[in-house]
């Protein structure tokens, strides 16, 4: 690596020559060796889905989640130093209850991206301090109709003026993806981690942009992706964890929940399909090939 | 000599995306004498191993109550630990004051989690040098969690940290299916052997050297408060996995290594 | 010497002479907090019975004398298995409110089942009143928490400004202390009695009660809010209507009607 011995490189804050903050850069190489987080958003909600590789026997299966509630109806995982994970996640756990306090209503998944990209940009600023060494996707669903705001007690007189734009269409799902830098993008489907290109190829089949793809099916395919990007990976265990947010009419009615077991479980079966589904492909394809070949 | 730079504080990259100082913080933990933690349905239990500086002084504290329902055992930098477990227990203190509830277990631990995590993003801090093994009964049940200095925190079914501890994992490793069916006594007998495997070539286990703590739920799920053994208390049970009164040969670690 | 606790601690007038707020550096005298609640809400009453706990509370908001707003729930949802009903000021009832859906919204951060029952939350409700009343700046109101306890059980306790704490198998608010209250005592004057009632019985009283207050409370409204709290979760129902009611009684009443003196 060109950085190394330089001298540019052994402290935050500081740029090279060429413009580069290599212990950014370095910080990204962390999240590069982390399990693959992905998020998928669809027509009617968002899902979040994390390999959790197994790195000892001893671990408590079904515990020791890695996929967090920042607000009633928003949820982040990340890749990368799981400690620094949990600090995204406690700010994040801030900054939405205090959007609450100013605004008596919930912080919207754009805004508290926004307001996460601030922070983490804030650890690229000085030498005192470390940038984050994980990549986090946050997910939520804004509200499409018009909710009480916090601890509203009444609705007022049912007559006269109102206020509403007429036909205009708020809320819905969000999705973004917050890297060390500080940068953050809003995306269809995202993927970081150790399996991140192959999710991302399988990402990009879905054509999430057409906006079609229904949430329970998004479950589905993401259990396939975290199960296709392991695949490389194949001789460490693994366990999947997933989440969801549904509209309001969903079956998580706005609110952040783990996927339930019965989905869960199906959406694993079905993974398990397809992978031994595309071995097969494989070796009725290879075949004859094979023997051309020879 | 190769000089590695990035190692100098907990602010650092590596150019390969590690922390240096964090990782050497784990090594600290590796110089504490081990100990031992396992769950089961019912109870959650806590052995450890204390070292003693010299023959006529006294032996090192290694478990401790934090509160009714939950206790933890150290290794490494014992002022350290000691730091932590005053949070916790005025962290266990609030929740009972305040809610009238023994915090639950899992949010305790996430409490120093987050607390550690701090140490090993600023400069001028150092990450902490002690690893735990905490042990409790909440709500949900029993249940047992390991600390590192990283910040990381994860709960366990079996584990053991310290020097030497691999031996005993090893062991637990091997026996992890019995665990959950376990009671209170089956449960330290398995620590206590664990525990044994890790022990140096010319140690054994001995009452004044070993260290057991207990918490469960008994009859009707009413708790069985955290509760520590020392000294002649824990006779029953050394005397239980003493050498010869069991099947189990001491297989040959590393030679000669004295853990003191 | 004025044993009265309103005097405790206080320099005696006839020795020193009355306080001189001159001294002060403000012009209106000591910094003052709130002295007196300004929109409220009348009475909650509530009844436990065998299987859960009864609450209800009518819609009015008052201003002083002024039936200001009429669609005002009092009854508040706290993790689907608690209902907290607010005597009172409005707007600190909406405070307390807030500082509830951030409880439950930090209690929903980890989803292995541990959640604040209906004993937690009174206690932490009756610490937040007494941290107030101790900094002079009182939360004006007095709560009525049902749910059920650690055990499963029913639960019902007060909490008022001061941070008092108490609980009966009945219990009412304001107004309810006096009107209603001797009311539920005949059904349920005792844990035991509460035991033995059901659900139709405990509801039934309860809004017999609630008729009573609307009669001889004139801060009360016959719109209100009635929940269960089971077991099974909360069934609220937050715009209910006082059926059969009967003014009869108010002809012999002097000062109403024809009666004039």
């Amino acid at each position: 690596m060109t950085s190394i011995g330089t001298g540019y490189d052994l402290s935050n804050s500081v740029f090279s020559p060429d413009g580069r903050n290599f212990q950014v850069e370095y910080a990204v190489k962390a999240v590069e060796n982390g399990g693959t987080s992905i998020g998928i958003r669809c027509k009617d909600g968002v899902v979040l889905a994390v390999e959790k590789v197994i790195t000892s026997k001893l671990l408590k299966p079904g515990a020791n989640k890695r996929i967090a509630t920042i607000d009633r109806h928003m949820g982040a995982v990340s890749s990368g130093l799981v400690p620094d994970g949990r600090h995204f996640v406690s700010r994040a756990r801030e900054e939405a209850s205090s959007w609450r306090k100013v605004y008596k209503s919930p912080i919207s998944t754009s805004d508290l991206a926004s307001r996460m990209g601030g922070y983490l940009q804030a650890y690229t600023l000085y030498s005192s301090v470390r940038p984050f060494g994980i990549t986090a996707i946050v997910a939520g669903w804004d509200s499409e109709v018009e909710t009480p705001v916090d601890a509203q007690v009444g609705n007022g007189p049912s007559i006269g003026s109102g206020g509403k734009a007429e036909g205009k269409k708020y809320g819905g799902p969000g999705l973004y993806m917050i890297e060390p830098s500080g940068i953050y993008w809003g995306y269809y489907g995202a993927a970081t981690g150790k399996g991140r290109q192959t999710a991302k190829a399988e990402l990009e089949k879905l054509d999430l942009a057409a906006g079609t793809l229904s949430l329970e099916d998004g479950v589905k395919e993401a259990a396939r992706i975290i199960y296709v990007a392991h695949d490389d990976n194949k001789d460490k265990e693994f366990e999947l964890e997933m989440t969801w947010i549904s509209n309001l009419e969903g079956p998580t009615k706005g609110r952040h929940q783990e996927v339930p077991k019965e989905l869960l479980e199906e959406a694993e079966r079905l993974a398990k399909k397809a992978l031994e589904g595309d071995d097969d492909d494989e070796e009725t394809t290879d075949k004859p090939e094979d023997k051309m070949e020879e | 000599m190769f000089r590695n730079n990035y190692d100098n504080d907990s602010v650092t990259f590596s150019p390969q995306g590690r922390i240096f100082q964090v990782e050497y913080a784990s090594e600290a933990v590796k110089q504490g004498s081990v100990v031992v933690g396992i769950v089961s349905k019912t109870h959650a239990v806590l052995v450890a191993l204390k070292r003693n500086a010299e023959e006529l002084s006294s032996y090192q504290k290694k478990v401790f109550a934090i509160d009714e329902h939950l206790g933890l055992s150290i290794a490494g930098l014992a002022s350290d630990a000691r730091v932590l477990s005053n949070f916790m227990k005025q962290q266990s203190l609030s929740s009972r004051l305040t809610y009238g509830r023994a915090i639950p277990l899992e949010r305790l631990v996430s409490a120093i989690g987050d607390r550690a995590q701090t140490n090993t993003q600023h400069y001028g801090k150092r990450p902490y040098g002690v690893g735990l093994l905490v042990a409790g009964v909440d709500e949900t049940g029993p249940h047992l969690f390991e600390f590192q200095p990283s910040g990381m925190t994860q709960e366990m079914v079996a584990c053991a940290i310290g020097a030497r501890s691999q031996m005993a994992r090893t062991y637990l490793e091997r026996n992890l299916d019995e665990f959950a069916a376990c009671g209170k006594e089956d449960l330290i007998k398995h620590g206590l052997r664990a525990l044994k495997e890790s022990l140096a070539q010319d140690k054994e286990l001995t009452v004044e050297n070993c260290s057991v703590g207990v918490v469960g739920l008994g009859k009707e799920e009413i708790l069985e408060p955290f509760k520590l053994f020392d000294g002649q208390d824990v006779r029953q049970w050394v005397d239980l996995v003493a050498d010869g009164t069991e099947g189990e040969g001491g297989e040959g670690g590393e030679t000669m290594e004295v853990d003191t | 010497m004025n044993h009265l606790p309103q005097a405790w601690g206080r320099p005696r007038d006839d020795v020193y002479g009355p306080y001189d707020a001159s001294y002060l550096q403000s012009s209106h005298g000591p910094n003052q907090h709130t002295q007196s609640p300004i929109v409220t809400g009348t009475s909650v009453i509530a009844l436990k019975f065998k299987d859960g706990v009864v609450i209800a509370a009518d819609n009015l908001a008052s201003y002083g004398s002024l039936a200001r707003f009429t669609d005002v729930k009092r009854l508040r949802k706290f993790a689907d298995s608690t209902v907290v009903g607010f005597g009172g000021d409005v707007s600190d009832m909406q405070y307390l409110d807030r500082l509830l859906i951030s409880l439950d919204t930090e209690e929903a951060y980890s989803s292995s089942g541990h959640t604040l029952n209906a004993k937690n939350l009174h206690t932490y409700l009756a610490k937040v009143f007494y941290k107030r009343r101790s900094d002079f700046n009182p939360l004006w109101n007095q709560v009525l928490v049902a749910g059920l306890d650690g055990e499963k059980k029913p639960f019902l306790a007060s909490a008022d400004l001061l941070g008092t704490t108490f609980t009966s198998p009945s219990l009412a608010t304001g107004f309810g202390a006096h009107l209603a209250q001797p009311l539920l005592r005949k059904v349920a004057p005792d844990e035991e009695a509460a035991a033995k009632l059901t659900r139709e019985q405990a509801i039934e009283a309860v809004k017999e009660s609630m008729k009573v207050l609307f009669y001889r409370d004139a801060r009360s409204l016959d719109k209100y809010s009635i929940a269960v709290v089971t077991k099974d979760g909360i069934d609220l129902k937050e715009d209910e209507q006082l059926e059969k009611q009967s003014w009869a009684f108010a002809e012999g009443i002097r000062g109403y009607g024809t009666q004039v003196n």
